[in-house]
């Protein structure tokens, strides 16, 4: 399937890659069709870029590449909803903000993306845990 | 905004498959105990608000700039 986006032209989209943003990510709940596009070949950074409005994409990453020691807590109404059969099918994923001026990249460790690697359901999860901050500093 | 008074224990139902009770009155904090459907998120709402506002800046993010620092950036 072909998808129109503002950032990378007309792209081409494995159906069985789309996730399917269950709540959909806060402040953006219409939009519940993504994908995951790697920034450039051996980058930390993935665009998940939606598939509805080819203007939106947000820069995301694994969150153990900043910080190693990153074990949030998931509430088993997620764990439910995104029918999760086993621990090892959920992968983290978590939003970056990026600044030009000065440069500077956080990530919201305090709200992460949950997707079932299994059946490509997702969903941002605001963590009751107050220790990870909205805004962790990795530049 | 509909305002309604009730004692404790007292519950509000909101719909057909929400109710709201209220489970503690200490001073100048409440505890309320939300039922809902599986679906339904619950937040806290200045929460709700700090993730929402930071959604949007990071979604800021469709220009050349952008792309560059992606390239150019050594994560600590």
């Amino acid at each position: 399937m072909k998808s129109k986006t503002s950032r990378f032209g007309e792209i081409d989209v494995d159906e069985s890659k789309i996730i399917d943003m269950k709540c959909g990510i806060l402040g953006f709940n219409s939009l519940k069709k993504f994908v995951m596009i790697i920034h450039e070949e051996g980058s930390p950074f993935y665009w998940l870029q939606s598939l509805e409005d080819s203007s939106i994409a947000f820069i995301t990453m694994n969150p153990f590449v900043i910080k190693s020691d990153y074990e949030p807590e998931i509430d088993d109404q997620t764990i439910e909803m995104l029918e999760v059969e086993k621990a090892e099918d959920i992968e983290l994923m978590v939003i970056l903000t990026v600044r030009s001026e000065p440069v500077k990249i956080t990530a919201n460790l305090r709200a992460p993306l949950v997707i079932n690697k299994q059946n490509k359901l997702a969903s941002q999860v605001i963590l009751e845990d107050d220790q990870y901050p909205v805004q962790y500093d990795v530049t | 905004m509909l305002i309604l008074t009730r004692k404790l224990g007292e519950v509000i139902a909101v719909g057909d498959d929400i109710k709201i009770t209220i489970l503690e009155i200490k001073g100048r904090q409440v505890r309320i105990g939300v039922e809902a459907p599986r679906q339904t998120k619950i937040y806290r709402e200045e929460l709700y608000r700090i993730i929402t506002e930071q959604n949007q800046e990071s979604a800021q993010n469709n220009s050349i700039k952008i792309k560059d620092i992606l390239s150019t950036m050594r994560l600590k």
